[in-house]
């Protein structure tokens, strides 16, 4: 297990290092200039000039890119060009666990919910409970978020006065609670029709009636064989999740006042402010390829034919 | 201060809930200001924290500094020579009274003993030296240097590079500076009201050059007390300012965005902004707000529709003067955008120094719109009119405004002229602004500093890397090289007169709107809240009642 781990983490620089050329090369070439956006209405060509040439932005892009990956390699993320005398490193280190703990919240809320809604409506297949189920899922995964934070906010703020309309107190403040339903539901709804989808397959397999053949208690067949089994395409899309709950959400992140990551890259994007932009892709990447890793290890757990690094063992 | 991209704009404002909340508006009249009586002073309770919307500043850098957020924290933290007070009179900051040589081209600043340093340190000339000579190094990278301090000696050889101190700062002894500049420009003392001229403290700078503006020591009405990246920025009251001791205790700005309406229904802040969609229901006099709502006047702004009169078909000024005068401006700001807006008249806004009430601008006329096309080069033959494309600014897909798609209908219907509509994100836009790419494009003007100078010539003199439309009359550069440097007030503004005509009648834009008349919602215990147009040391004139 420890070589597969090494063999999978060994490629992490590789890809790290094609992901921030490409990055790198499409913020320099692509259009939209940085300088600029920073002069505003005070743009000359002879101030664009100076500023370039402070930035090291006159330089030849190939160079450019060893200086950054040289710092970088150092923890040196830079200087934010927006947020002037601020290290990126500064930018992202407090936002980054803000908008993982929001992440996180949500997550809980779409698993928490989504498997058991998902198991309910496929054990009662064809009942109207399971055409509830199904069709409250696709409502709430087609409700888009700047519909649902300010009917929250509007319904438990404002009216009923119960939660605080914005800010942020950390995973255990009662503010957290709006915009990780905001941003759960469209996750339960997922979760649950793939749950549901599983269920269905596995509960029609052989090893099923096996083993309510050989007498064990419902409970125990549901729980033990039907949903660990059908948790495998389930984990694969939480792996997908986990990985995003880093980068934040935007949208949310500005209804609910969140100092986040999400706002910041968003920001960073339009403004070109090329220091940010690449270390929250180069944190991205890694997060992503760390999750993978993540749900392949268990995998093994859920389904004992899976062997890592040997691959599925046939039936 | 930068650009409005008036969409975009609009469209923060829809997307993040305002989550800058008011902006610092405008005024109705400031008129009663802090000249007020013992008597008067005694009645105003001290004490108390104001909370409000903010967004996180760029920088807390004075000489960094460069837009409007940040300059609206540092005017309150940081302090230079002189200030603009709530009437936008220049006045005394940290320079007592200043004298100024015959041939205007030499400031000497005396300073006040009394102004001091947060730390208690009285400030001195050095200080002063010391943070403008900062402001030119090219190690600062002062995206806005040449703005405001680049009409004293020796600013352009510093920023080059090509000296090691800027030759027109002259300390003449530990209380007062000379400083020269290169003409006699009578906006020079304007200028140093913006925070590149902001004196900060050598010591303070030398102890922590990456980050000591997170614990400034400055010389403002306000101290920095603390400041929570993307979370909370709180000022806390300077008792020792030498212009006088704030009245509240505390401002609390909320950074981390937020829906500021609702944030003030649920009386968690005291100040907010009304937007387009809340304002009929604000408006209601059955609604409680109601008696809470006050309306700003005209920010120090425009926002118009710029031709490229090198392109066709707004190479002929008849087309250009058709276009304008084509759709009625006024029916447009009342009906569709519900007075939010002035329409505009001539290019200084209202209330801005220099502003001639005597300009008519375009008044609605179609007739003569089309005959004026008619008499155009292209009117023999309209359907062979080049086509045309407006590009506006717009990132994440903003929409077009409705006062836009009522003009281009105007143009439609009155003229038979169609107009594409071309959408680029603002970065995209800038590049392409600032290389004179566009046909005809929608863009806006702030003023950075009070003085006519700073819209008419900076838009509009041939060679002024702001004169995005190609815009060139040999007459109106003349004009304005002599308004430059001409002392008297009022030749000066008679010569603006003229400029600002000149250009009307050349009708390089599509005058549209004064931006930003603003409705802002104030909760009625806050006291001494200036609606104004342009950013000044506000925050110590509130105070707050018991209610």
């Amino acid at each position: 297990m420890w070589a597969y781990i090494l063999r999978r983490l060994i490629w992490l620089p590789f890809l790290l290092l094609f992901v921030s050329s490409i990055t790198f090369a499409l913020g320099r070439y692509g259009p939209g200039d940085p300088v600029q956006v920073l002069l505003g209405q005070h743009y000359s060509p002879e101030v664009e000039q100076r500023i370039r040439a402070q930035l090291g932005l006159d330089r030849n892009v190939a160079v450019q890119y060893g200086i950054y990956m040289r710092d970088a390699l150092r923890g040196d993320f830079g200087e934010s060009y927006k947020y002037r005398g601020r290290s990126v490193s500064e930018l992202l280190v407090k936002r980054i666990p803000v908008s993982a703990q929001l992440g996180l919240a949500a997550l809980v809320i779409s698993v928490g919910l989504g498997i058991p809604v998902g198991l309910f409506a496929a054990l009662k297949q064809g009942t109207v409970w399971d055409t509830v189920a199904v069709a409250g899922a696709l409502a709430g995964q087609s409700l888009p978020v700047f519909l649902t934070a300010p009917v929250l906010l509007l319904i438990f703020a404002l009216k009923l006065k119960l939660l605080p309309t914005h800010g942020w107190g950390g995973f255990f403040d009662s503010r957290i609670i709006m915009p990780a339903l905001v941003l759960g539901i469209p996750g339960i709804a997922i979760i649950a029709r793939l749950t549901r989808a599983s269920v269905l397959d596995v509960v029609g397999q052989d090893y099923i009636r096996t083993a309510r053949a050989k007498g064990l208690p419902e409970r125990l067949v549901r729980v033990r064989h039907i949903l660990r089994n059908a948790l495998v395409p389930v984990v694969t899309t939480l792996g997908f999740a986990l990985a995003g709950l880093a980068s934040g959400s935007f949208i949310v992140e500005g209804f609910f006042g969140i100092p986040g990551v999400g706002l910041l890259t968003v920001e960073s994007l339009f403004a070109r402010d090329y220091p940010v932009i690449m270390a929250v892709t180069l944190i991205g990447t890694t997060l992503f390829v760390l999750a993978n890793l993540l749900v392949d290890l268990a995998y093994p757990f859920l389904d004992p034919r899976v062997r890592l690094g040997g691959g599925i063992v046939a039936r | 201060m930068h650009f409005r991209p008036l969409l975009l704009a609009a469209l923060a404002t829809l997307v993040l809930a305002s989550c800058s909340g008011p902006k610092p508006s405008s005024a109705p009249s400031p008129t009663s200001v802090p000249s007020t009586s013992l008597q008067q002073e005694a009645a105003k309770p001290r004490g108390g924290r104001l909370v409000r919307l903010g967004s996180d500043p760029t920088t807390l850098d004075p000489q960094k500094a460069s837009d409007t957020t940040a300059a609206a924290i540092l005017v309150e933290v940081f302090g230079g020579l002189v200030t603009i007070d709530p009437d936008l009179n220049i006045v005394p900051d940290l320079a007592e009274r200043w004298d100024i040589s015959p041939d205007g081209l030499v400031y000497t600043f005396h300073l006040n003993p009394k102004a001091k340093f947060h730390d208690g340190r009285t400030v001195a000339a050095e200080d002063v030296r010391y943070s403008l000579d900062r402001a030119a190094d090219p190690k600062t990278q002062s995206p806005v240097v040449d703005t405001y301090l680049g009409d004293i000696v020796g600013v352009k050889e510093r920023l080059r590079g090509k000296a090691q101190t800027v030759s027109g700062l002259q300390v003449l002894d530990n209380q007062t500076i000379r400083i020269t500049i290169d003409a006699p420009k009578s906006y020079f003392l304007a200028k140093l009201t913006y925070p590149t001229a902001f004196v900060v403290d050598r010591k303070n700078v030398e102890s922590n050059p990456q980050g000591w503006f997170l614990r400034p020591n400055g010389t403002g009405p306000f101290k920095l007390a603390e400041y929570k990246l993307g979370d909370t920025l709180l000022l806390k009251a300077n008792a020792d300012y030498h212009l006088g001791a704030p009245y509240l205790d505390e401002a609390e700005f909320i950074l981390g965005g937020g829906s500021a309406m609702l944030m003030y229904e649920n009386d968690e802040i005291h100040v907010t902004g009304v937007g387009l969609a809340d304002l009929e229901r604000v408006k209601d006099p059955s609604n409680p707000l109601n008696k809470e709502l006050q309306r700003a006047g005209p920010q120090f702004e425009i926002g118009y529709l710029g031709f490229n009169v090198k392109d066709p078909p707004f190479d002929d000024p008849k087309v250009r003067m058709a276009m304008n005068l084509a759709f009625d401006r006024q029916k447009i700001a009342s009906k569709v955008l519900s007075d939010l807006v002035i329409p505009a008249k001539g290019i200084l806004p209202p209330g801005f120094p220099g502003y001639n009430s005597a300009v008519q601008g375009y008044a609605y006329n179609p007739d003569k719109a089309r005959q004026l096309l008619k008499e155009s080069k292209y009117g023999a033959n309209l359907a062979q009119l080049p086509p045309i494309t407006l590009t506006m600014p717009g990132n994440l897909g903003a929409s077009v405004g409705l006062d836009l798609e009522v003009i281009l209908q105007a143009w439609k219907q009155e003229l038979g002229i169609n107009v594409e509509i071309q959408q680029t994100e603002w970065a995209i836009f800038l590049e392409d602004v600032n290389r004179r790419r566009f046909q005809m494009y929608e863009l806006g003007w702030i003023a950075d500093y009070p003085d006519p100078q700073d819209f008419l010539d900076v838009l509009f003199h041939s060679q002024s890397s702001n004169n995005h439309s190609n815009y060139s009359n040999p007459q109106v550069d003349q004009l304005l090289e002599q308004a430059r440097v001409e002392p008297d007030q009022a030749k000066r503004y008679a010569l603006y007169h003229q400029v600002e005509q000149l250009v009307l009648e050349d009708a390089p834009w599509v005058l549209l709107w004064h931006g930003s008349e603003r409705y802002v919602l104030i909760k009625p215990e806050v006291q001494g809240y200036y609606l104004l147009p342009l950013i000044i040391p506000r925050l110590r004139y509130i105070y707050l009642t018991e209610q």
